[in-house]
C-alpha cells in the first residue's frame, strides 16, 4: 500500500498558511512554538483557510490530560471539515496517544477507562466523533520511538536536520521490523519529511517519504516537483486495524470506483454516523451512499452480485421495521440525495430527493405558501414514507402524501431507470404508492403541493378517567369534525395513584382564529383538560420538531402493530384500554386518517385502506405479549398501514394489502423483480407462472 | 447603591454545542455583527456533547473581526495555567486584543475527576485557582526579568520562561458564589463572573457578592473598582412584562440598568442561542441601558 505523494508547508502566520493554500499544498503545519501556542495558532489558521490538512507539528502532551487533547482534536477536525492530523510530542506519549485514540474512538460503547503508569482516565465519557479519521503522527529517532512508531502510528515524521539519509534508512527498517512484529503492513505508517528548500524530484524520490513539509522564509512553488505528484497512490487506504473487522462474504474490494471514496465499512470513524437507524442499533457490514441516480445503479449492481447478504434501503432511517439497516450486510444509504427543488411555480410542482427530511421539505416549500402533509415528525425521511402512504397533521383535508405524487423516478433491479407516472410506466406509478419498497428504489419524487396558510395546532392533556369512553367520545368529534381537522390521541397505560389523562394533539388547517376555535370547542369539550396551549403557527412551526445535526443512535428491537379502523366503538375502546392496562404496549396512539383520504378510489394506489378514519398504533418491547394482547383486537380493524408494523410475516401483507390489491402487486412483482431483490421490508412474493 | 462605573458591556452566553458542528461559531458571527461586545462559552469538558471551549473560541474568533471572546468559564482543574496564559496571549495577539480570560474552580467535580484530573474540595479548589492567577499574570509579565517559579501547592513551575504577553491589558474574569472565592477575586483578579439562575435570592443577592470583594480589595490595597461585575442573565422577550427580564426590550433595559446603578453590574450576558433574541439584546435592550445609566451617572 503506497500513499499519495504529499507536501505541507510550515507556517506561522495566516498570510503564510493561505499562500501555502493558493499554492497548491496539501498541509498546512504549524512548528512547535517557543513562545506562544501552537494548538491556538493552528485552530486560528484553520479559520481562516478552507481546504489544506492542518497539523502542530510538535505539539507537547504535556499540556493537558490526554483525554482533553482528544477532545480539543475533535473539536477541530469538526470545524475545519475534517482537516486535522494529529502529531503527538512529549513524555509517555504511548499512552498519551491510547487514550486520545479511545476518547476518539466514540463508536465504541461505554466509558474509556485506561489505567497507564503514568495516565490515568477513570471513565471519560467518548466523543466528539471526529469528522475523519484523525491520523496520529509520532517522532523521535531513538530506538525506542521508532519501534513505537511503527507499532502505533498512522505516520512517523523527523526533521532532516536532526536526521540525515543513512540514519533515515535504518529508522524505516526499525520501523518496518516493528510494524511487521505488531502483524502491520510497514507500508501504511506514513513517512514524512521536514525538508528545507532547494531539493529537488530525485533527492526527495531518494528519501523514500511520502510527505514533505517544506519550511523556508518564502513558500517556494510547487512546479519543481509535480512531476512526483503526478504518480500519486490510491487516494482511499484503510489500515490493517480498520480491514480487520470487515465481514465475511463481502466483496470490499469489488465496490464500484464512484461509490469507494463514500463508502462507510465497520472500522471506519463514519461507521457511528451510519450504522443505527432512528428506532434501532445495526452493524450491517457496509454502506454503500450514493449521491446520484448513476450511483444507486452502480449500487444495485454490487447488491445484486451479493444474493445471500441481507439488504437494506435507506433514506433518512425512520423506518419502524428496522429493515434500512441490518447485522453483517448491505445497506444502500440514500442520505446524500437530498435536494429539493421548485419544478414549476405555476403548478406547484416540486422535486424531492428520497434523503430529504420533510420538516426540510416544509421549510423549503414554505416561502411559497405551500405545504405538504406527511406525518406528524419533522425528521421522518421522503423515501421512507412517501413509497408507503403519509399520514400526516393535514390528512383529513388533503390526504395521504402519496396522493399528491405526481411522478417518481426509480431505479428497478435490474439497474434500469424509469419514471412513473399517471401516464409512464403506470403500473409501478400504482404500485409504488402504497407498496414502493418491493418495486425498487425511488430517487427522486415529484409532488403536486397545495397552499398552506398559518394553522391552528392545539395540544391538550385531558383527563380519562373513563379511557374507553374517552376514546368513543374523542372518535365521534373527529368524525364529526371538518375536514380542516386532523390530529391524534396519545395514551400511556395507568399508572398507579396518578390521574389518567389523554395527550389530544389537533392541527386545524385554517388561518383565522375564530374558526380554529370553533372546530376545536367540539374535541376540547369531551373532557376536562388538564393542559391546553394552542397556537397559530406556520405548517413549519408544526412539523419542525426534529434536531439537526447528529445521527442516528437508535438500540433495541421496538415492536409495534398497526391497524386500521372504521369507527372507535365502544367495543373496540373497551379492548383497546384493557390492553393498555395490561401494561403489554408503552402508549396507544390513534391517528386520524379519513377525509380526503378516502376521496381516493381503492382501487386507485395500491395504498387501498381508504374507508378507514382512523390509523392506531401500539407500541411495546415484548413481541409476544404485544402480540398475544393485540389479537383481541384484531376483529376490529380492517387493514393496516405498513410503516407502523413490524411483524415482517407473510399475514400483516394479506392485511396491508386487500385481495386484489395483493393480487395486482404480485404480477407486478413477476414483473419488476423478478428475482426478489427487493425483499427486506415486508416481501411481496412473485406470482408464481 | 454602588455603581463602580466602569463602561458598560452586553454580551452572549452561547453553548458550545458539538451538534450542528458550527452552530456555536455561527451564533458569534450573529453576536459580532449585531454589536454586542462579548461572545462567551461555557466549558465542560467531560461532556463530549460540546466542543472543546478553547479550540471553539479560537476558531470563533477567526470568524469574527470585531467582538471579544471569553470562555464563561473555563473549568481550571483541567485546564493548566501556563498553557492557559500562553493560549490566551497567542490568541490576543493574533486578534488584536479580543481576548478575555473567564475562569472557574471547577465544579462538576465526578466529571473532571472522570477525565483523569485530581478532585479538590471547594476550598483547595479555592486556593489552586490563587496559585493559577499568579502562575497567569507571571507568564504574561514578559518584561521582566528571569523565568517564572511558582512553588505553589497546587501547581509548581520552575524555570518556565516568560511570555508572550497578551495584546492589551487582558482582564481574568472569575466564575464566583461563595465568599472565599469572591475575597480572593477581591484580592486578585479583574471581574466576577455569576450566573442570576445560580443566585437563589434573585439578582438582589449581588449586594453580598459586592460586599465580600469590596472589603477583600480593601484590605489588599486595591481599589475595588479595579474589578468588574458581570453576569450571566438569561431571560425571555414576550409582548407584556410578566416577571423580572420577561417583557419587552424597554422593560429588560429598565431592570438591567437598575442592575448598573443598584449593584455596579457593569457587563450583561445573555445566555441564549437564539439569534433573533441575541439581536433583539443586542439592538433594543443595550442602547436603551446605556442611555438610561449614562442619564443616571450625568
Ligand atoms: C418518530 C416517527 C414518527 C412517524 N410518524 C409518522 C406519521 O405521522 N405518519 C406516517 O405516515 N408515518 C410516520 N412514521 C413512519 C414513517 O413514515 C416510516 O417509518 C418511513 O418509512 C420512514 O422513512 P425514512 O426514509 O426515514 O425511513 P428508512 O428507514 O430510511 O426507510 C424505511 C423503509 O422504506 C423503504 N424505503 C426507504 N427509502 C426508499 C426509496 N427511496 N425507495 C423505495 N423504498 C424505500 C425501505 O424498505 C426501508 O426499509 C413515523 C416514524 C417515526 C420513526
Amino acid at each position: 500500500m503506497t500513499h499519495p505523494l504529499r507536501f505541507g508547508a510550515l507556517v506561522t502566520s495566516v498570510a503564510g498558511a493561505r499562500r501555502a493554500e493558493e499554492l497548491g499544498y496539501d498541509l498546512i503545519a504549524v512548528p512547535a512554538a517557543p513562545d506562544g501556542d501552537d494548538w491556538t495558532l493552528l485552530t486560528w489558521i484553520a479559520g481562516h483557510t478552507a481546504k489544506a490538512g492542518l497539523v502542530a507539528t510538535g505539539l507537547d502532551v504535556a499540556r493537558g490530560e490526554p483525554a482533553m487533547l482528544a477532545r480539543a482534536a475533535a473539536s477541530l477536525d469538526l470545524l475545519s471539515g475534517g482537516r486535522l492530523e494529529l502529531a503527538l510530542t512529549g513524555a509517555h506519549v504511548d499512552e498519551v496517544a491510547d487514550i486520545v485514540r479511545g476518547v476518539l474512538d466514540a463508536g465504541e460503547t461505554g466509558p474509556l477507562r485506561y489505567l497507564g503508569e503514568h495516565h490515568r482516565v477513570p471513565k471519560a465519557q467518548r466523543g466528539p466523533l471526529p469528522a475523519h479519521r484523525i491520523p496520529i503522527w509520532l517522532s523521535g529517532n531513538d530506538q525506542r520511538s521508532l519501534r513505537l512508531a511503527g507499532r502505533t502510528a498512522d505516520a512517523w515524521v523527523a526533521d532532516l536536520d536532526v536526521i540525515d539519509a543513512g540514519e533515515l534508512a535504518t529508522a524505516y527498517k526499525l520501523i518496518d521490523a516493528a510494524a511487521i512484529e505488531a502483524e502491520r503492513d510497514p507500508s501504511e505508517i506514513r513517512r514524512i519529511l521536514i525538508i528545507g528548500p532547494g531539493l529537488g524530484p530525485d533527492d526527495l524520490t531518494a528519501l523514500g517519504a511520502d510527505t514533505f513539509l517544506v519550511r523556508a522564509d518564502e513558500i517556494p512553488e510547487l512546479t519543481a516537483w509535480e512531476t512526483l505528484r503526478d504518480a500519486a497512490g490510491p487516494p482511499i487506504f484503510r489500515p490493517s486495524s480498520v480491514r480487520a473487522k470487515r465481514r465475511p462474504g463481502i466483496d470490499y474490494d469489488g465496490v464500484p470506483a464512484s461509490l469507494a471514496g463514500t463508502a462507510v465499512e465497520p472500522g471506519d470513524l463514519d461507521y457511528a454516523r451510519v450504522r443505527s437507524t432512528y428506532m434501532r442499533g445495526g452493524a450491517p457490514g457496509l454502506v454503500l451512499r450514493p449521491r446520484t441516480t448513476a450511483e444507486v445503479v452502480n449500487a444495485l449492481a454490487f447488491v445484486r452480485r451479493h444474493p445471500e447478504l441481507p439488504f437494506g434501503l435507506r433514506s433518512a432511517g425512520h423506518g419502524m421495521s428496522g429493515r434500512s439497516t441490518n447485522d453483517g450486510g448491505l445497506v444502500v444509504s440514500l442520505a446524500a440525495m437530498n435536494t429539493i427543488e421548485v419544478l414549476d411555480e405555476s403548478r406547484r410542482l416540486i422535486k424531492v430527493g428520497p434523503g430529504a427530511r420533510w420538516m426540510d421539505v416544509a421549510q423549503a416549500i414554505a416561502p411559497y405558501g405551500w405545504g405538504l402533509s406527511s406525518g406528524d415528525y419533522g425528521g421522518v425521511g421522503v423515501g421512507g414514507l412517501a413509497t408507503a402512504g403519509g399520514v400526516g397533521w393535514l390528512a383529513r383535508k388533503h390526504g395521504l402524501t402519496i396522493d399528491h405524487l405526481h411522478a417518481a423516478e426509480i431505479v428497478l433491479a435490474d439497474g434500469s431507470v424509469v419514471r412513473a407516472s399517471a401516464t409512464e410506466n403506470t403500473d409501478l406509478f400504482w404500485a409504488v404508492r402504497g407498496a414502493g419498497a418491493n418495486f425498487g428504489v425511488v430517487t427522486s419524487f415529484e409532488f403536486e403541493v397545495y397552499d398552506v396558510g398559518n394553522v391552528g395546532f392545539a395540544q391538550l392533556v385531558m383527563a380519562a378517567d373513563d379511557p374507553a369512553e374517552l376514546l368513543v367520545k374523542w372518535g365521534r368529534a373527529i368524525e364529526e369534525s371538518p375536514r380542516d381537522v386532523s390530529g391524534q390521541l396519545l395514551m400511556g397505560p395507568p399508572r398507579p395513584g396518578q390521574p389518567a389523562f389523554a395527550q389530544v394533539m389537533a392541527v386545524v388547517d385554517n388561518d383565522d382564529p375564530e374558526t380554529i376555535v370553533e372546530q376545536l370547542q367540539p374535541i376540547a369539550a369531551i373532557a376536562p383538560l388538564y393542559q391546553q396551549n394552542v397556537v397559530l403557527t406556520p405548517y413549519t412551526g408544526v412539523i419542525s420538531n426534529a434536531a439537526d445535526g447528529g445521527y442516528h443512535q437508535g438500540a433495541g428491537e421496538p415492536i409495534s402493530r398497526s391497524g386500521l379502523i372504521e369507527h372507535l366503538t365502544p367495543e373496540f375502546a373497551r379492548a383497546a384500554m384493557n390492553l393498555l392496562a395490561s401494561g403489554a404496549v408503552h402508549w396507544f396512539q390513534i391517528r386520524t386518517v379519513g377525509g380526503a383520504v378516502a376521496d381516493v378510489a381503492p382501487s386507485e394506489t395500491a395504498y387501498a385502506h381508504r374507508s378507514a378514519n382512523f390509523s392506531v398504533i401500539v407500541m411495546g418491547s415484548s413481541q409476544r405479549r404485544v402480540d398475544a394482547g393485540w389479537a383481541a383486537l384484531a376483529e376490529h380493524f380492517d387493514g393496516l398501514y405498513l410503516s407502523f408494523e413490524t411483524d415482517l410475516s407473510p399475514a400483516r401483507i394479506e392485511e396491508a394489502f386487500p385481495p386484489a390489491t395483493l393480487a395486482r402487486l404480485r404480477e407486478l412483482k413477476h414483473r419488476y423483480d423478478p428475482d426478489n431483490l427487493f425483499r427486506d421490508n415486508f416481501n411481496i412474493k412473485a406470482a408464481k407462472r | 447603591m454602588t455603581d463602580y462605573g466602569h463602561e458598560l458591556l452586553f454580551g452572549a452566553f452561547i453553548t458550545p454545542t458539538a451538534q450542528p458542528v458550527h452552530q456555536a461559531v455561527e451564533l458569534a458571527v450573529v453576536a459580532d455583527r449585531a454589536g454586542l461586545d462579548l461572545a462567551t462559552f461555557q466549558d465542560h469538558p467531560y461532556l463530549p456533547r460540546f466542543h472543546d471551549t478553547w479550540t471553539l473560541i479560537s476558531y470563533a474568533a477567526a470568524r469574527t473581526s470585531r467582538i471579544r471572546l471569553s470562555g464563561n468559564v473555563l473549568s481550571l482543574p483541567l485546564r493548566q495555567p501556563a498553557v492557559l496564559a500562553r493560549s490566551h496571549a497567542s490568541l490576543d495577539r493574533l486578534t488584536g486584543g479580543r481576548i478575555e480570560l473567564g475562569l472557574g474552580a471547577g465544579a462538576f467535580w465526578d466529571g473532571i475527576e472522570a477525565m483523569g484530573a485530581r478532585r479538590l474540595s471547594p476550598g483547595q479548589a479555592v486556593s489552586a485557582l490563587g496559585e493559577a492567577i499568579r502562575v497567569i499574570r507571571a507568564v504574561w509579565d514578559a518584561e521582566r526579568a528571569g523565568p517564572v517559579t511558582v512553588h505553589g501547592e497546587y501547581y509548581q513551575v520552575e524555570g518556565l520562561k516568560r511570555g508572550p504577553a497578551p495584546a492589551h491589558d487582558m482582564s481574568i474574569w472569575v466564575g464566583a458564589y461563595k465568599p472565599r472565592m469572591l475575597r480572593l477575586i477581591g484580592r486578585a483578579a479583574d471581574g466576577v463572573l455569576p450566573s442570576l439562575s445560580y443566585l437563589e435570592g434573585g439578582p438582589g443577592d449581588y449586594a453580598t457578592i459586592n460586599q465580600h470583594i469590596d472589603d477583600s480589595a480593601r484590605e489588599a490595597g486595591r481599589d475595588p473598582g479595579q474589578v468588574r461585575r458581570l453576569l450571566n442573565i438569561n431571560g425571555t422577550f414576550s409582548e407584556f412584562g410578566r416577571s423580572f427580564l420577561n417583557g419587552p426590550a424597554e422593560q429588560w433595559a429598565e431592570e438591567l440598568a437598575g442592575l448598573t446603578l443598584e449593584h455596579g453590574i457593569s457587563a450583561f450576558i445573555l445566555a441564549s442561542d437564539d439569534p433573533s433574541a441575541i439581536e433583539e439584546f443586542a439592538a433594543e435592550v443595550a442602547p436603551a441601558v446605556r442611555e438610561l445609566v449614562a442619564a443616571e451617572r450625568a
